[in-house]
């Protein structure tokens, strides 16, 4: 799976992927074998080459997380590339007016998750896109109401159609 | 004339008390019943509505409900409280700090009731209560007290004579003043002939009134106090002094015992002074008597604290002395034992109070609920809390969550020891003054042991003691998040099918076929 995941002012491109002992994960340039376990809860340890980390990584609401650990604590943003790449498509302009937001690339909507006249959140996942063999969920990038759904499940885009819109 | 003033040294009818209504909430509330515990006393509790799940409802022996959230309506109702003790068959009320704790009227009420109150006398609450009358009683008691006065300077002659009396530096101060106003700093007699003239014409222009007065000015001065423990037999004992130099806009956050400043001969001389100043008043039980104490070792009088200090556990530990133990022991009439003959501090002890506060958005209050906790143990280590995991911090009372104390040999083992505390420390859900205390660890004058009561605030506004960035784990939070990401991701897909909103699995598409088949 491929996130874009924003800390505090730097944000990564993260790859991370089932490993042997738990998940390989790549920060920019850095892999890391890492061997994960929840403890209790939100709160996990993180072994890095022998290196414990115990950290509370609590969910505050759907790809927003707070991280805490001994030596610091942040804020984390984690979103997948595609709706990173939408709404960077539409570029910064402003939240105001509706906005249209498009498939990136070409794909196939697996599910749509929210219905025209849906009062949705931000971050809320609307519709479920598959391309490249991955499943990704375009979400809202602000709060407010779906003014229009334009796909069906099952129905395959080109990068461009739009997907829904959002007001 | 000494204005002593007298009271009566028989104890109300001496008795063993059975069972204690505890008129507080939160750790000293925890603490008290702690210490009626290993007595044998039954320990009961009053709650206000937010606190029916409090710790100390939850380790009493009995709780009571006294009111909704309100202090006013629930804490501070002294006569409700006291109608209780007296139905619940209580024999003493004990007040911990802050509340009613200094209230004289309550204390005259617990007598008048029958009830014993756990503390001094009425009269010594009083006395030592206003500003101005207690200060004149321990200039009367030989007690020393900052120099100066409000009698304004009759001219220049007059002011040297008495800058003269009291040394260098001095402060000239408007009469009629306020806010810095007519203020002037005189560090040597050279200086005060321009000093006074600016002195004057400010406060005359600011005021309309040109009288100034002295006052000696102390310099960066730390604040030492003095825990003393009295029986109703007359006996008054110090048990040595405590450094809380380390305050935050006159709220202490660190305290320590011994204080790094304090040598043996200043640490008699102090106990000497306290001790006459509780005699003044005619004082039993615990109390402390606070000071300023002066770079050159000259300390001077600042008030009397009738009643348990949040920081007593620091003198606990450095001697061996319970003082609630005591306490109790005293209000039954029990003389100070042998225990108290010739008390000095053994190692070392630090306090940091946890406060449910973000030390870094300026100590903003931060309710919420304690989602994770995991308190430090091991060697030398007490935690008196009143919070568990789990527990709601409201915004309606005091923020002080619980207080971290450590015990060792000598204070830098002391440091050590509350550093390794520190890392063990997990409070996750609200924020808490944990990370202050972290960074003040790494602060040369704290580790050197050069406080005083400005410093805090000083390195505060300097923008000092920030957690320092864990440059080691640069990528820990990026790797943490998406691994929760990925698990709940995964657990969403493997739980919610049809609830994430139209998303099937293969198994609900077939069963929704052969529904429709069959119907």
């Amino acid at each position: 799976m491929e996130l874009v995941v924003r800390a505090g002012e730097r944000e990564e491109r993260v790859r991370i992927a089932r490993a042997e002992a738990g998940y390989r994960v790549t920060v920019g340039e850095q892999t890391y074998e890492v061997d994960s376990v929840v403890v209790a809860g939100e709160l996990y340890s993180l072994r890095v080459g022998g290196e414990q980390q115990e950290v509370w990584v609590h969910r505050r609401e759907e790809g927003r997380y707070h991280v805490s650990w001994p030596g610091g604590e942040t804020e984390a943003e984690v979103a997948d590339p595609l709706t990173v790449l939408a709404r960077s498509a539409h570029g910064p302009g402003g939240p105001k007016g509706p906005r249209r937001v498009a498939a990136y690339m070409p794909g196939r909507v697996v599910a749509v998750l929210a219905a025209e006249g849906d009062e949705v959140a931000a971050g809320q996942g609307i519709v479920v896109l598959e391309a490249m063999k991955m499943e990704n969920e375009i979400q809202a990038d602000r709060a407010g109401t779906i003014r229009a759904v334009f796909v069906t499940p099952g129905q395959a885009v080109e990068g461009g159609d739009p997907l829904f819109e959002i007001g | 004339m000494a204005a002593r003033i007298s009271v009566s040294r028989m104890p109300p009818s001496p008795r063993r008390i059975r069972k204690v209504l505890i008129a507080n909430r939160g750790e000293i509330a925890v603490r008290v019943l702690r210490g009626l515990r290993e007595l044998g006393i039954r320990g009961a509790v009053v709650y206000s509505e937010p606190d029916r799940k409090s710790l100390p409802v939850l380790l009493a022996d009995e709780a009571y409900p006294i009111g909704p959230a309100p202090s006013r309506e629930s804490y501070l109702r002294g006569e409700a409280i006291v109608e209780l003790a007296r139905e619940i068959g209580a024999d003493a009320i004990h007040p911990g700090y802050g509340f009613l704790s200094e209230r004289a009227e309550f204390a005259r009420l617990c007598r008048d009731a029958g009830v014993v109150f756990i503390g001094p006398p009425p009269e010594a609450i009083a006395a030592m209560g206003s500003k101005v009358e207690s200060r004149r009683l321990m200039i009367d008691a030989g007690v020393p007290v900052v120099p100066g006065g409000r009698d304004p300077l009759p001219d220049l002659e007059g002011a040297a004579a008495a800058a003269g009396e009291m040394g260098d530096p001095v402060m000239l101060k408007a009469s009629a003043g306020g806010g810095g106003k007519g203020m002037r700093q005189v560090r040597e007699p050279g200086e005060l002939a321009a000093a006074y003239r600016a002195a004057r014409s400010e406060a005359g222009a600011s005021f309309g009134d040109d009288s100034v007065y002295l006052e000696k000015y102390i310099e960066e001065p730390r604040h030492v106090e003095i825990q003393v423990m009295g029986d109703l037999h007359g006996r008054i004992v110090s048990l040595g002094e405590r450094e809380c130099s380390l305050q935050r806009r006159h709220q202490k956050v660190v305290e320590e015992a011994p204080s790094p400043a304090v040598g043996e001969d200043l640490r008699r001389r102090m106990g000497e002074a306290a001790v006459k100043a509780a005699a003044a008043v005619g004082y039993a039980n615990a109390g402390t008597v606070e000071f300023l104490l002066a770079k050159d070792g000259a300390f001077y009088f600042l008030e009397m604290n009738t009643r348990l200090q949040v920081e007593h556990p620091v003198t606990e530990l450095v001697t061996g002395l319970d003082l609630v133990a005591w306490q109790v022991r005293v209000a039954e009439g029990e003389p100070l034992g042998a225990e108290f003959d010739d008390v000095r501090p053994r190692g070392h002890a630090v306090e940091v109070r946890l406060y449910a506060e973000d030390p870094y958005q300026r100590f903003a209050p931060s309710p919420g609920r304690i989602a994770l906790l995991r308190w430090p143990q091991g060697p030398g280590v007490r935690v008196d809390a009143g919070v568990a995991e789990g527990a709601e911090v409201t915004i309606h009372y005091d923020p002080l969550l619980a207080k971290l104390i450590v015990w060792a040999a000598d204070r830098e083992r002391a440091l050590a020891r509350l550093g390794r505390a520190l890392a063990e420390l997990r409070i996750e859900g609200i924020r808490t003054t944990a990370p202050l205390y972290r960074a003040l660890l790494a602060d040369p004058d704290f580790a050197a042991g050069r406080l005083d009561i400005g410093m805090l605030d000083r390195k505060l506004t300097a923008g000092e003691l920030t957690p320092p960035a864990d440059e080691a784990a640069r990528d820990l939070p990026f790797v943490a998040a998406a691994i929760a990401h990925l698990e709940r991701a995964s657990r969403t897909a493997a739980t919610e099918p049809a609830a994430a909103g139209g998303r099937r699995s293969r198994w609900g598409e077939a069963g929704r076929r052969e529904g429709l088949r069959g119907g």
